[in-house]
């Protein structure tokens, strides 16, 4: 592929006509005959014994099939098999599909049923009657860890279900060799992605031959055929994933309880059934990313070098245990973020409350970790009376380092950090608006401007919890694997087949691109075949919309797969032109010989003879035109697994993006309004601009929400108070602020275009970049920015208590 | 206890007998069976089910399917014209304007609303006409964009 024609350009997406004209299909546009539907009945308490289900009078109108209960659950169904962010626990606990002998959040579903239609359901649905014995709610960290605290689980003695830490070089001698040390308390709130189409199962089971069949939005295939084999003891388990309306790491992990609920359902029923979530269960019951506190330390030079960093993480992981860990694991995945500091301390503390559980969500801890570089190098520019610019700058892994091994062995691949910060701050006018806020402050008006800097890892390895587990009997697994088939169709079409589904990431138009490229034809003939389907997609453990998969795998399995099929229709057109294959070149599905105008031929003739003419085959040719090939990352050691040093890459790519915003506070409401908001990001090679554009302006325009008020509230006795978008404070046209993207890309020398990750991206630093100009703002006031969310409320809270 | 009910959609009449609770997006779904139209919260917050009844804009989980007797529907199904794309369509799928595709036939019914009133729109005026319909994806700004986009497309045709 000497040149690209495809690779690198925008071209009209390739999803977008069948979103555009209202024909994309989601689960919930799909019917089966027969098909029942299900609603499930949840838990009003935040905390109670369940004394009895009584589901008599529920069965008894004539469109209910089927009610199971805790009782049928318990009896019906396994447990899961505990995952690896349960692997800390003292004690195995068993995890169902629903809730049996107790209930630890409100919205925890306690029975499910299925009738004719969802009105019948929901009318029999208040029929069944459930005694609970209330207990007190635990809804505070600090609270839930005393010793006298109500128990989310008395088989463990204490709400602390985890507790762990990690070093890495020599933390106590960077603390000795310190000028100071500058110390810090933050906090990150309970937030979610909310996607806007809930979730949705439906279920078919054939008793004859024991194949369940299940069309579910989920995110990652692995982790609903593994809790159907594990909950469910089936094994034959086909997976159809159709388009998914928004995921964000939300429809990965509780989903799965959804779909073992709805499948014994329709096990019990004898008839399909489907489920369709509301959005008052979405908020109360699908997860929740991970409120998270931070004691910080940092050992600094006079310079604002940070030789060392010390943090102690209290997560307040909500009413399951099957999720433990998830926030603090993946503080290895960016624990350095851009910086040289070598010596770093973390300790973990996982708390179960009487909250939603959590669950993944874009960047999934990372923006934690980013909040807390961030913060810092904030707070030491302000106590060593330095720039902020400086003391990030100091600190910097160079240019030159690349590729760069980071203290728990991450590999950074490429990246030019200093140069994109310059860029940033270049781009806004750095100075100038420094001129501009010094005048405006004079004037009254609180301007702030907040310059933050993080890296966006992407690619998967589950052994890196091997190195916080250090007892894990078996192996998470290592790397990832996903494939991709490409084929010829007789009649010369060419068709693809994904290794995962898509949740609004634009797969098929940059896999498109990309075996345009490599085959010769106009990506506009190129289709992909949806939906997802487990019977057919050559997937592995890597077929996911998680972890900034699909730029490594899939993109790499594509690649594969079509640059095999470039051989094959090569071979055999040389074949039958007579010509040599080196002398032969595809453009627009045509393979022509360089220099015999006349010796050429088309997808659609190949295709005739390699699916029907044996005789024009050569000899030892595979007939057909089609490839597969499943992708594992080439350069994944070293620390593909920990070593005795316990150095293991958390993931593969490492982009990076600079994040500058500027906002104004407004004094009599403590409203925050965003001037500006520029990243220079690098994204490694871009396959297509608007693209990795939009997952950019969408990250950010996350994490900006989340920063000034988005998330969930509780109240003392466990309600959950935000049950809708407006409550929970999700922004809108009018809110979110125009997002200027520049890209000063740096290829990865180890993918396979120079590709790198683009989805969860500037989720991570966003929220730390919205904090720091907060503070900034509020500069004149004295006012530190230790927590999110900066709310009109909080941020007017804070401008009271700094005038006091 | 159904009700009979003659509603046009798209230009085509349906008379069918309904349940008087049935939503007026459920009944687009389900009993007309044009899926395009989409639910993401039943309450009147997120636009995913956003329609024009009789040329008004309008969230059809808050309307009963009752309500729209003797009424004219437009959804999204009713906007390419013998498969080529209405210029606000073709713009969204040109510039991105969409991702995972949920809120994308509410987003265009409100812009195709919005440039109907307002053909030359400032950016300021594509925001709030757009700020009933939520998206989770994109952060709006190829949203936006495709919408500006689509007005200078509409004003040369
Ligand atoms: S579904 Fe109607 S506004 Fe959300
Ligand atoms: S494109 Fe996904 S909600 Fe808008």
């Amino acid at each position: 592929m000497a040149e690209t024609k495809y690779i690198g350009k925008t071209i009209p997406s390739k999803e977008g006509a069948r979103h555009a004209t209202g024909r994309g299909l989601y689960t919930d546009d799909f019917t089966l005959p027969g098909m029942l539907h299900a609603v499930i009945l949840r838990s009003p308490h935040a905390h109670a014994r369940i004394l009895k289900v009584d589901p008599q009078a529920a069965r008894e109108p004539p469109g209910v099939f089927t009610v199971v209960t805790p009782e049928e659950i318990e009896k019906k169904t396994h447990p899961f098999k505990p995952g690896r962010y349960a692997a800390g626990l003292k004690k195995a606990i068993p995890e169902y599909a629903g809730a049996i002998g107790k209930v630890r959040y409100v919205g925890e579903p306690v029975a499910a049923l299925a009738a004719r239609t969802r009105g019948a359901a929901e009318d029999a649905l208040e029929l069944i009657s459930v005694e609970y014995e209330p207990l007190p709610a635990v809804v505070d960290t600090a609270e839930a860890m005393r010793p006298t605290a109500p128990l989310l689980f008395e088989e463990l003695g204490s709400n602390l279900a985890w507790k762990g830490s990690l070093h890495y070089g020599d933390v106590a001698a960077a603390f000795n060799q310190a000028d100071k040390v500058v110390r810090e308390h933050l906090k990150i709130h309970r937030y979610s992605s909310t996607p806007l189409e809930p979730f949705a199962c439906i279920a078919s089971f054939d008793a004859a031959s024991k194949k369940l069949t299940v069309w579910v939005n989920a995110q990652v295939p692995e982790v609903i055929y593994d809790a159907l084999r594990e909950a469910l003891g089936l094994e034959d388990v086909r997976v159809i994933i159709p388009d998914i309306g928004g995921g964000f790491g939300q429809k990965i992990h509780l989903i799965r309880k959804y779909v073992v609920l709805i499948s014994l359902l329709a096990i019990e029923s004898g008839r399909p059934v489907k489920w369709t979530e509301d959005r008052s269960e979405h908020m109360m019951a699908a997860g929740h990313s991970c409120a998270q506190e931070f004691d910080v330390e940092a050992a600094v030079k006079n310079d604002g070098t940070v030789l060392g960093l010390k943090f102690k993480e209290i997560d307040d992981v909500g009413g399951s245990i099957s999720t433990l860990t998830i926030h603090f694991t993946n503080k290895l995945n960016n624990l350095s973020n851009t910086y040289r500091t070598k010596n770093i301390f973390l300790e973990g503390c996982s708390v179960v409350t009487n909250k939603c559980p959590v669950i993944p969500n874009r960047g999934i801890g990372k923006p934690g970790m980013c909040f807390i570089w961030e913060r810092m190098m904030d707070r030491i520019a302000q106590e060593l009376d330095l720039s902020p610019i400086e003391v990030r700058s100091i600190n910097l892994v160079q240019p030159e380092e690349m590729p760069y091994t980071t203290p728990s062995g991450n590999i950074y691949d490429s990246g030019d950090y200093p140069a994109l910060l310059k860029r940033a701050l270049e781009k806004i006018g750095y100075e100038k608006l420094k001129a501009e806020q010094r005048r405006e402050r004079e004037q009254g008006r609180l301007l702030g401007i907040g310059v933050v800097i993080g890296v966006e890892p992407g690619g998967r390895n589950a052994a890196r919890d091997m190195a916080i587990f250090p007892e894990m009997k078996e192996s998470p697994g290592s790397g990832g694997v996903n494939g991709a088939t490409i084929k010829i169709e007789k009649n010369g079409t060419v068709t693809l087949f994904l290794g995962s589904p898509n949740c609004g990431q634009s797969h098929e138009t940059t896999t498109a691109q990309v075996a345009a490229d490599i085959l010769g034809v106009d990506p506009e003939h190129i289709s992909t075949s949806t939906p997802f389907d487990s019977d057919l997609a050559p997937w592995g453990v890597a077929a996911a919309n998680s972890g900034n998969n699909f730029h490594l795998y899939d993109i790499g399995a594509v690649h594969g797969a079509a640059s095999r099929l470039r051989e094959k229709i090569l071979t055999l057109a040389a074949h039958v032109l007579n010509a040599k294959s080196e002398e032969l070149a595809i453009n627009a599905g045509v393979v022509q010989a360089t220099g015999s105008p006349l010796k050429k031929i088309s997808f659609a003739e190949l295709g005739k003879i390699a699916y029907g003419n044996q005789a024009l085959m050569p000899k030892g040719f595979e007939a057909g035109l089609q490839a597969t090939f499943y992708y594992t990352f080439p350069h994944g050691e070293p620390n593909l697994v920990p070593g005795p040093e316990g150095l293991v890459r958390a993931q593969f790519t490492f982009s990076a993006g600079a994040h500058v915003a500027v906002v104004e506070v407004d004094k009599e409401t403590g409203k925050v309004h965003v001037l500006r908001y520029l990243i220079v990001g690098d994204n490694g090679a871009v396959i297509n601009p608007q693209v990795v554009n939009g997952q950019i302006y969408g990250s950010a325009a996350h994490g900006i929400s989340v920063a000034l008020g988005e998330g969930f509230v509780y109240n003392s006795d466990g309600q959950l108070l935000t049950l809708t978008l407006t409550d929970y404070g999700k922004s809108s046209t009018m809110e979110t602020p125009r997002i200027e993207v520049e890209h000063r890309p740096s290829p990865s020398p180890f993918t396979t275009l120079g590709q790198k990750a683009a989805g969860e991206g500037a989720a991570i630093p966003s929220p730390a970049a919205i904090a720091s100009a907060v503070e900034d703002a509020l500069r004149p006031l004295g006012v530190r920015v230790r927590e999110l969310p900066l709310s009109p409320e909080a941020v007017w809270k804070l401008m009271q208590e700094a005038v006091r | 206890m159904k009700e009979t009910i003659k509603v046009t959609v798209n230009g085509r009449t349906y008379v069918e007998d309904v349940e008087p609770r049935l939503l007026l997006s459920h009944f687009l779904r389900e009993t007309v069976g044009l899926t395009g139209t989409h639910v993401g919260c039943v309450i009147g917050e997120c636009g995913a089910c956003t329609v024009i009844l009789n040329g008004k804009l309008v969230k059809s989980c808050l309307l009963f399917a009752v309500q729209a007797d003797g009424k004219e529907i437009l959804t999204v199904e009713g906007l390419a014209a013998n498969g080529t794309l209405h210029p606000i369509q073709k713009a969204f799928v040109e510039g991105y304007g969409l991702q995972c595709g949920y809120c994308t036939p509410g987003m265009i019914l409100a812009a195709y609303y919005l440039l109907g009133k307002n053909p030359d729109p400032t950016e300021e005026d594509i925001r709030k006409g757009l700020a009933g319909n939520l998206c989770m994806c994109t952060g709006y700004m190829q949203i936006v964009e495709a919408v500006k986009e689509a007005a200078k497309q509409l004003k040369k045709a």
